[in-house]
């Protein structure tokens, strides 16, 4: 470990900023070197999945890369899912703050390896690897990846665990490690944490591309900086934040000043004796006021500290309030390039008491952080829905992660994880979406070709739920059924939320159904489940998840009649249900009985 | 032996008759008819014939680009499409990878859920599986399959796709399937997952052949139409049809998986520039080349690498959202074209497209109601793009219209003058297509100084020195007739097959005999479908390759395997270890490799065109010069107004040399050599454009 005299802040000599950016610059250069950040990026996540093993990166794009600059402030990022991307800046400023601690410095040829969630980390399996860069001696920027680990060394296999007693359960403690020091591996750390992992050669392979990806976003910084000049190249990224910035505040101005709330539940233990380990209560007051936006999170319930579903602050609370204010008020699909930079950030700010379960204290467990995280997003999008309806969408159904495992015929650990989506609640002008993942999430399955020719199970159905969406003029999106059947004898960890508390409906829309989890012989849908603690599952036996339906937006029976038809005929909504709940009556022959449908509205 | 190629683009449909015992070629253009594009490419066809001399019956190759396919799913305007798949997996092609499009939106649209190419109520289910090692675990349910079928002919569904898990293994029940659909409902367009890819990846693979299904009527209807008018015409020659794999597809493979045609245009144009870049670089062996098709909304890139077109990951293509498996070209398209307009957003960024003026009300320039600034606009303002050049001085262009577009939606906004803000759209658009050339080179570990950029399109001319300045690209040709190198690189193509096999194995495991057998079958058939299509053994090239990669990844990268057959395993595994290292930058030679896919690709080679000579110049080119005008260029962050010559390329001859600032007008395009430049013409008439002062 390298010691230096000097501080990080000592060393680093911050470049200087003009104090308007945006009028240092021409905007043709500013799209010039923007347009090029977003390709080093691109570049980075290419490499990235195609080179890393697990499949939960390479199949489910459960990854993140950015370049950032010496101050830690995002730049750019990559285009997979939010929640890894989201917290890279809290690592990189947790770096540094250990770094200060440590009286610890950044030389040239160093690679962090890093996963406290004390120190901004999400939660201890997504590592990140950090690349800091240098120009002519100094430290200049970052180029960092984070991933999430199918392994990590906790006290179970897998990364799905709902039963840690504190952070030292929960994962080999990667503390602002120099794995690769000012060029050189360092072996002793990387034999240690291969060492620790119950699948090394997959986990090592994934941290290998991790830093192979994030060394050629430096590598690419470093030669746009040759290409544009330093200064030109740092002034353009600060008019790009201001200009997020400024798009962001515009929207946010433009909404009347005032506090907004929302509040609800999400399953925690469900089996649980404690009553506060069985339903944990989650408020949002949400406080408008000109151009800012300041979360409270204080009417939120309080750690628990034999429970890892703990969220962590930086890694995993802010990001997650900053994903819906982003995907709500600068939605892409009006704001088509508004680059997510530190811009973003600067209007929202969020707070909540240390000791909640929004801002644990250490060594608080988080590792189960992502349900309660999900659910914190959507109660952000329900308190802006009171404000701006037309931006958000009724409830989200939330998701369910399984880390199955067991045993080769060679003794070695097999570790196969599976994200189980849920869906979106209905929109003010059309339905929701089906069987997705949700906010701050946004992975991808993995095929069930590649799943049953590489482990020990089979997929044995995926459909969509029937029936039971959240009715509304517009319906809410439908879960999945995704059911498996193990091939061996093996063990199963589930965390997952929205087994008992259905998404909720919006303007008049029917609340969604909530998921289940069904273990062959053992648990039915009469009993509520959302998690699974390394359970033995036998051969031949099956396991069903089923995802929640989000909720409806509107009246149900003022829903366009043929739309309810369009959803009967393609077996979603049943003949009886299109009567009961829309008022829509089919002929024989599946037209629209009209004077039957305006009967039953009428007396509706 | 003559050759006709016919390219039907969006506006225009280009026409290409070359007779190679003559040495003569003619180009003719005629609108197109978008209502039935084939009526528009008959009439080029007659009117060529008509207008060159030669009698239809004479022709001995018919060759044809088409975007019918691609058209048919941008505007979703395929058949009622029905599918039989696995029992328990209904809605595959509904979920896909539960990933949405876009990341920071709540109001988006899912393209195969909001527009889905089958709906639901066309998805039938019935009892089979067969399991991941290809055997059968439940037998298929032939009487639920004949229902089904019944059910769906009776919904009027008359294209019916039959997906079932692990067919690429096993597709025994995929082909009974089928033979009992086409019992059922003789008249419907019936294809099998195993036949159009047989790949793993189910969402992929049950979407693409949803696609073939859903595009396969029209498609098919389009070609007999085509077909008969050609007879009509007097017409005795085959006709071959450009697939995205950019070889040529007969008849009959087009009608079994017309999916194939979806990059049919593109890939054509990829072709041309790459025959043009061999023509100018003779005696090298392998050339390596950047194409840029530049066109009114978009520019499509394409890459050929040593010698060879780089095709694209079956992973990564997509049309219109959906994911489409398909050996195809590589190409990379960007939303940026003559007609892409320029603005300041709300956050007062500059911005230029995707959006786009399209060929109504067009340009600001165009003066037929466009107010918006464009590309076009910006050298028009500038004074780059001449009236009489433009569409061979039919249409007129309105250069006051062009800078006042530009004051008012740009300049004004921005605080610059309007050659200022002219300068920054071209700066703009020249960086988005250098960032999609980056995204093909640098990223993949191609250095752009090592290849010729080939311009072309109507609009790629005006910035191929511009973009070849920023990617230090130390050469760069705009061939002849720029604006229809689509329809001869038609005329260059040979017949392709590519064949597929999927197997799991690792290299260490691998029985080589048992690997040798499965591409002896593929060589095989390989040989018989060509020597149907009437090519002499001769005439036939062959290539073994396997998709490999490290075990546990999720990747592959396809790696030769041998001449025509199987090399020894370790040879392979140690080009894949290097392969790696080339595609990513490092490799593990101590993991294991993973062979996932065999391939083999058959081609049949065609009787490709020669080109004529141009005549040497006799007096010096600035001769020729029609006059000379102040055009702005902005060289190391200088603006300045240059006398800048003007020339008709027609006028231009073999061996002219023209420095920089010029601007070269013809038909149906304008070449633009900015002041550090000089253009050099060719033997052939391509014009060959370097920066001063570079080496090499």
């Amino acid at each position: 470990m390298s010691r230096a005299s000097r501080t990080v802040r000592e060393q680093t000599r911050w470049y200087e900023y003009p104090d308007d950016p945006g009028s240092e610059i021409d905007p043709i250069t500013r799209r010039v070197v923007g347009g090029s950040l977003v390709n080093i990026c691109d570049e980075m996540g290419h490499k990235l999945t195609r080179t890393s093993y697990s499949s939960i990166i390479r199949e489910s794009e459960d990854f993140g890369c950015a370049l950032l600059d010496e101050r830690a402030r995002q730049l750019c990022e990559t285009d997979s899912t939010p929640l890894q991307m989201g917290p890279i800046p809290a690592y990189v400023r947790g770096v540094i703050e250990i770094f200060e601690e440590r009286n610890e410095t950044f030389e040239e040829g160093d690679v962090i390896l890093h996963n406290d969630p004390y120190h901004g980390a999400s939660h201890a399996p997504d590592f990140a690897v950090v690349v800091p860069v240098f120009r002519a001696g100094e430290l200049t920027g970052f180029s960092v990846t984070t991933a999430h680990h199918l392994e990590v060394g906790a006290d179970k296999p897998g990364t799905c665990i709902i039963d840690t007693v504190d952070a030292y359960s929960e994962s080999v403690r990667l503390e602002a490690i120099k794995i690769i020091e000012a060029g050189e591996r360092n072996e002793t750390a990387w034999q240690l944490i291969a060492d620790n992992i119950r699948v090394p050669d997959m986990v090592m392979g994934d941290i290998k591309a991790q830093i192979s990806a994030a060394r050629v976003g430096a590598e690419r910084l470093t030669g746009l900086f040759d290409e544009h000049g330093h200064d030109t190249v740092k002034t353009a990224g600060a008019a790009m934040m201001d200009y997020s910035e400024r798009v962001l505040r515009n929207e946010i101005e433009a909404l009347p000043d005032g506090t907004y709330s929302a509040e609800g539940r999400i399953d925690g233990y469900l089996d649980a004796e404690s009553d506060a380990e069985k339903d944990v209560f989650l408020g949002v007051d949400l406080t408008v006021s000109g151009s800012d936006i300041e979360v409270d999170l204080s009417r939120c319930d309080d750690q628990l500290d034999n429970r890892p579903i703990n969220m962590p602050f930086a890694g995993t609370v802010v990001p997650a309030v900053l994903l819906v204010v982003r995907s709500t008020l600068l939605d892409t699909e009006t704001f088509e390039a508004v680059p997510q930079n530190n811009g973003i950030t600067r209007p929202v700010s969020v707070e909540a008491p240390k000791g909640s379960i929004a801002n644990p204290r250490f060594p608080a467990p988080t590792i189960a952080r992502f349900c309660p995280g999900n659910r914190l997003a959507d109660l952000t999008m329900k308190a802006l829905a009171e404000v701006v309806p037309e931006k958000t969408c009724a409830g989200i159904g939330n998701l369910k992660i399984a880390t199955n495992s067991g045993m080769t015929d060679d003794d070695e650990y097999w570790v196969y994880m599976d994200i189980i989506s849920g869906s979106y609640g209905a929109r003010p002008t059309k339905d929701g979406l089906d069987a997705v993942d949700t906010l701050y999430a946004n992975t991808r399955n993995n095929p069930i070709e590649d799943i049953e020719s590489h482990y020990p199970m089979r997929v044995t159905r995926y459909e969509l739920r029937e029936d039971e969406e959240g009715a509304g003029e517009f319906r809410g999106g439908y879960g999945p059924i995704r059911e498996f059947q193990y091939r061996s004898d093996g063990r199963v960890s589930i965390e997952g939320d929205g087994s008992k508390y259905p998404p909720w409906g919006f303007a008049g829309g029917e609340d969604g159904s909530p998921g289940a989890v069904v273990v062959e012989g053992e648990i039915d849908e009469s009993t509520p489940r959302s998690k699974m603690s390394n359970e033995a599952i036998d051969e031949g036996q099956h396991i069903r998840m089923v995802g929640p339906c989000g909720g409806g937006w509107g009246d149900p029976t003022d829903r366009d009649p043929q739309q309810v038809r369009e959803d009967v005929l393609d077996g979603l909504v049943s003949d009886a249900r299109a009567e009961a709940v829309y008022g829509v009556v089919l002929t024989d022959d599946r037209e629209i009985d009209g004077a039957a449908t305006a009967a039953l509205r009428e007396d509706g | 032996m003559r050759i006709i190629g016919i390219d039907i683009g969006g506006t225009f449909t280009d026409v290409y008759l070359v007779d190679n015992d003559d040495g003569t070629q003619h180009v003719h253009k005629v609108s197109t008819t978008p209502e039935d594009p084939a009526a528009g490419a008959l009439r080029g066809v007659e009117e060529a014939c008509e207008r060159f001399g030669t009698a239809p019956s004479d022709l001995d190759y018919v060759l044809h680009g088409t975007t019918i396919a691609t058209n048919a799913v941008l505007e979703h305007d395929g058949v009622e499409t029905g599918m039989i798949t696995t029992a328990n997996y209904r809605d595959i092609t509904h979920i896909g990878r539960h990933q949405r499009p876009q990341n920071y939106s709540v109001q988006q649209d899912i393209p195969w859920q909001a527009a889905p190419l089958v709906e639901r109520r066309h998805r039938k289910t019935v009892p089979e599986r067969v399991s991941p090692d290809g055997t059968v675990e439940t037998p298929l349910d032939e009487t639920a399959v004949r229902e089904a079928a019944r059910d769906l002919r009776a919904a009027g569904v008359e294209s019916v796709a039959v997906c079932f898990l692990f067919s690429y293994l096993n597709d025994d029940h995929e082909r009974r399937a089928k033979e009992l659909v086409a019992e059922e409902h003789p008249e419907a367009f019936v294809t099998t997952s195993s036949e159009v890819y047989p790949q793993f990846r189910e969402f992929e693979r049950f979407t693409t052949t949803a696609m073939n299904g859903f595009v396969g009527p029209p498609v098919v209807e389009y070609i007999e139409r085509f077909k008969r008018g050609l007879r009509d015409l007097g017409v005795t020659a085959e006709l071959h049809v450009m697939q995205s794999n950019g070889g040529i597809g007969t008849e009959e493979s087009i009608r079994r998986t017309p999916v194939n045609l979806l990059f049919s245009g593109p890939a054509a144009g990829i072709l041309g520039g790459k025959w043009r870049s061999e023509e100018a670089t003779p005696g090298a062996d392998g050339t390596n080349t950047i194409t840029l098709d530049m066109g009114g909304t978009s520019a499509d890139i394409g890459i050929v690498a040593d010698g060879e077109i780089v095709e694209a990951n079956v992973r990564e293509t997509d049309i219109g959202g959906y994911p489409v498996m398909i050996p195809m070209i590589d190409i990379e398209t960007i939303g940026a074209g003559g007609g892409s307009i320029a603005y300041v957003d709300s956050g007062g960024a500059f911005r230029v497209g995707p959006r786009s003026s399209g060929a109504v009300p067009g340009p600001a320039s165009y003066g037929r109601g466009g107010e918006e600034p464009t590309v076009t606009d910006a050298h028009v303002a500038l004074g780059r793009i001449r009236e009489e050049f433009f569409l061979g001085g039919e249409m007129g262009l309105e250069r006051d219209r062009a800078g006042a577009a530009i004051d008012r939606e740009l300049a004004d906004e921005l605080g610059m003058d309007t050659v200022e803000a002219s300068l920054g759209v071209l700066d703009i658009v020249n960086n988005n297509m250098a960032n999609a050339i980056r995204s093909k080179t640098i990223q993949k570990g191609r250095d752009p100084t090592e290849f010729t950029l080939v311009a072309f399109g109507g609009a790629g001319p005006m910035h191929a020195a511009d973009v070849a300045r920023e990617l230090d690209i130390p050469r760069t040709i705009v061939p002849i007739s720029p604006g229809v190198l689509s329809a001869v690189g038609l005329s260059t193509t040979d017949i392709q097959y590519d064949f597929i096999t999927t197997e799991f194995t690792l290299v260490e495991d691998a029985d080589p005999e048992a690997l040798r057998r499965a591409y002896d079958d593929m060589l095989d058939t390989a040989r018989s479908r060509l020597r149907a299509d009437g090519v002499p053994d001769g005439r036939i090239g062959l290539e073994t390759t396997a998709d490999c990669r490290y075990e546990g990844q999720g990747y592959e990268l396809s790696i030769g395997v041998g001449e025509g057959g199987l090399d020894d395993l370790e040879a392979v595994r140690e080009r894949f270890d290097r392969a790696h290292d080339a595609e990513f930058g490092h490799n593990f030679p101590e993991n294991p490799v993973e062979i996932v896919n065999l391939r083999v690709t058959a081609y049949g080679e065609l009787p490709s065109s020669e080109r004529v000579g141009l005549p040497d110049a006799n007096s010096p080119a600035a001769e020729h010069a029609l006059d000379e005008r102040d055009v702005h260029f902005r060289i190391d962050g200088d603006t300045e107004a240059y006398e800048t010559r003007f020339f008709d390329r027609t006028a231009l001859r073999a061996g002219h040399r023209i420095d920089g600032p010029a601007v070269v007008g013809e038909k149906d395009s304008t070449t633009v050599v900015p002041p550090d430049f000089e253009a050099t013409v060719l033997g052939y008439g391509d014009i060959e454009l370097r920066q001063r002062g570079k080496a090499r």
